[in-house]
């Protein structure tokens, strides 16, 4: 709309309020008899306006817990703002740039209701005192507790990657990376306890996995504050420690030591390994049946009464490296292990669609070395390149799921889930990139440039009829949806 | 380098709004939402004694006051958004009832039907700026601002009812605009 149509619409639609209601469009229709167009938004707007009711009448209202919030460009001390990167329990993270010795922190701001109390505050100085002084590569290091005004912050290490829980929310991880990561917490979870910090809020949440696949347990000696300051805290949206993985003694308010993470951290491990919170759905959480890997591990860390649990840290380590990962003990349910039960049967013609498409793509490669010839120049190499790269992406990705099928069927429910979107993307390029080639082939006489354009629609019928239907088969026993 | 008066005082409003804020959330004072008109007075009324002179009078105040709540709501909504994404889409991991439960403890409330969608109306907004900057700005300090007809009139130096006729346009625009975004 140019600037003048707006200014005639403007006054057309507020002369028309001035009218008799029931005159106004034929008012309208009136003045706007030499443009339609015009005539159609006065219409419309006026329209809206006769059914616009309250909207916007009244003022935006403001929870008060989202001015505890910083937008970008605040200046807190030597901090600058960049962005809010979580947001939880115990307050929101900011990425934010130190400017003294420029480099990114992670800045976490506590509730304004936590710094306000002089004997909290005191609390806090002390633990993220003791937080600093624990090394371990697992340990996102705290930088220092600043306090700035009202409000307390705690800088620490910025850590690039993704939360355990957003890992844990693609499906059920391997066990054998299960078993690394937890390792991993153990170590850093015994590191703090021996500098007399105890995490007491470890969760999917504050396990970061980063880009290089390390891991950082975030948050240490954070939620280091009990009794009833804390509970006067149950605002919606502060608490803290989060119950779901809070131990017995925790949630009720006793004494807490180091065995309360390694509760915590017996949930974890449950999860990842199944995806899901192993109380979920019970009401007694006295009574917990596990099955699969490190069964026996996780029932001792869950135990009610913390001195039947691991001692430390350290031993849970140990006791990872001893249990045998298929080995199912104290079964009753196994409604989880759907995911991990292989389909022998079914599954013999989806791995025989699987290799025979992995050696049809792999045959391709000799026709497209003809074909490369025929189109000549860089758009022939460039064509060979873009086959010879699907192809291998393809068949190899393929040929895993095949080998994967027939030898660790275990895993091929978590391999099947990270690999099918590659496969799928591979099978369109593949296509599209035969289809090209043809066309590009300037002889028409060339047997190729009806053949590589056949078989590309044979690879596209292939993945789009035929691969849902096998995979099916093969994965309905199994609980694995066809992911396409 | 912010040379312009408004973004040199910015912090202080917000800050201040951030101070009142806090005394609502550590339950001295009930609520779960305040309305903006609220909070706006009473930062400005606090302001006042001590740091008035920094604004050309309270009209200066409101308009600050209006443009910084519209940055923390939409700011806010944003990163709800964020965190509501998590990592891309996928089906919500704790489907259990008692997770569930501890999860929703820890959601804030979300707002009540037919609530604004404050994103969708801020990038409304910014169209309508490009369109038409007065109306915009009227919107901005009645909706995000809390104002009232008169208060807008004296911040924009105009007449109460060429707001009131600005406002008419304006909400039926939006309102058209966000109707029309569910769709395209």
């Amino acid at each position: 709309m140019t600037p003048q149509q707006w200014e005639r619409l403007k006054n057309l639609f507020q002369d028309a309020l001035e009218q008799p209601a029931h005159e106004r469009h034929a008012w309208i229709a009136e003045r706007c008899a030499d443009d339609v167009t015009l005539l159609r938004e006065a219409e419309a707007l006026l329209a809206t306006h006769e059914t616009v009711g309250t909207f916007l009448e009244e003022p935006a209202r403001v929870d008060p817990g989202d001015l505890e919030t910083l937008i970008p460009g605040t200046v807190i001390g030597s901090y600058k703002v960049i962005e809010e990167i979580g947001h939880g329990g115990m307050g929101v993270v900011y990425l934010a740039e130190d400017t003294r010795l420029g480099r990114l922190v992670a800045l976490k701001s506590l509730p304004s209701a936590l710094s306000m109390q002089p004997d909290l505050r005191q609390r806090l100085r002390r633990e993220a005192r003791a937080a600093a002084t624990i090394s371990h590569p697992a340990v996102a290091v705290v930088y220092a507790l600043e306090e700035v005004n009202d409000h307390l912050f705690i800088a620490s290490e910025y850590v690039r990657g993704e939360t355990l829980r957003e890992e844990i929310a693609r499906g059920p991880i391997a066990p054998d990376r299960a078993r690394a990561i937890a390792a991993e917490i153990a170590g850093a979870l015994a590191a703090a306890h021996d500098a007399g910090v105890i995490h007491r809020d470890l969760k999917p949440e504050n396990v970061l996995i980063k880009s290089d696949g390390g891991v950082k347990v975030v948050d240490f000696g954070i939620a280091q504050i009990e009794g009833p300051e804390a509970t006067r805290l149950t605002r919606a949206g502060s608490m803290l420690g989060t119950p779901a993985y809070m131990a017995p003694e925790q949630l009720l308010g006793q004494t807490v030591d180091g065995r309360a993470d390694i509760y915590a951290w017996g949930i974890v491990l449950s999860e990842m390994l199944t995806g899901h919170h192993p109380l979920q759905g019970r009401g007694d959480t006295r009574h917990v049946h596990l099955t699969g890997p490190f069964a026996t591990v996780i029932a001792r860390c869950l135990h009610a009464d913390p001195s039947a649990r691991y001692v430390s840290a350290r031993e849970l380590v140990t006791a990872l490296g001893s249990d045998s990962l298929h080995k199912s003990t104290q079964g009753i349910e196994s409604s989880h292990e759907g995911g991990l039960t292989p389909a022998p049967v079914s599954r013999f013609w989806w791995e025989f669609h699987q290799a025979v498409t992995a050696l049809v793509y792999a045959v391709m490669v000799i026709p497209a070395w003809y074909a490369r010839g025929q189109i000549g120049g860089w758009q022939g190499r460039a064509f060979f390149i873009a086959v010879v790269t699907t192809v291998v992406v393809a068949t190899t990705a393929r040929l895993h799921l095949w080998f994967t099928s027939r030898f660790y069927p275990g895993e091929l429910d978590w391999v099947h889930r990270r690999s099918s979107r590659w496969i799928r993307i591979a099978d369109w390029l593949f296509g599209a990139t035969l289809v090209i080639g043809g066309v590009m082939i300037g002889d028409e006489r060339s047997p190729l440039a009806i053949v590589l354009p056949s078989v590309a629609v044979g690879v596209v019928v292939a993945f789009l009829l035929i691969e849902p239907v096998t995979t099916r088969d093969a994965f309905k026993r199994s609980g694995i949806s066809p992911s396409s | 380098m912010p040379s312009d008066p408004v973004s040199e005082l910015m912090p202080l409003v917000y800050d201040e709004l951030r101070r009142i804020a806090a005394s609502y959330v550590r339950g001295e004072r009930p609520g779960q939402t305040i309305q903006a008109t609220a909070l706006v007075n009473e930062a400005f009324v606090r302001l006042a004694g001590e740091r008035a002179r920094h604004f050309n009078g309270r009209t200066h105040f409101l308009a600050i006051a209006a443009l910084s709540m519209r940055q923390i709501l939409v700011q806010r909504a944003r990163a709800r958004n964020a965190i509501k994404r998590g990592g891309g889409p996928q089906r919500v991991t704790l489907d259990d009832a008692n997770a569930a439960n501890v999860e929703a403890a820890f959601r804030r409330p979300e707002g009540a039907p037919g609530d604004i969608d404050v994103l969708a109306l801020d990038e409304a907004l910014s169209r309508l700026t490009a369109l038409d900057a007065e109306l915009a700005r009227v919107v901005e300090l009645r909706y995000f601002g809390g104002l009232t007809v008169e208060e807008v009139a004296e911040v924009m130096g105009t007449s109460p009812a060429t707001v009131k006729r600005q406002w008419a346009l304006a909400r039926a625009w939006l309102k058209r605009a966000l109707d029309d975004g569910v769709r395209s």
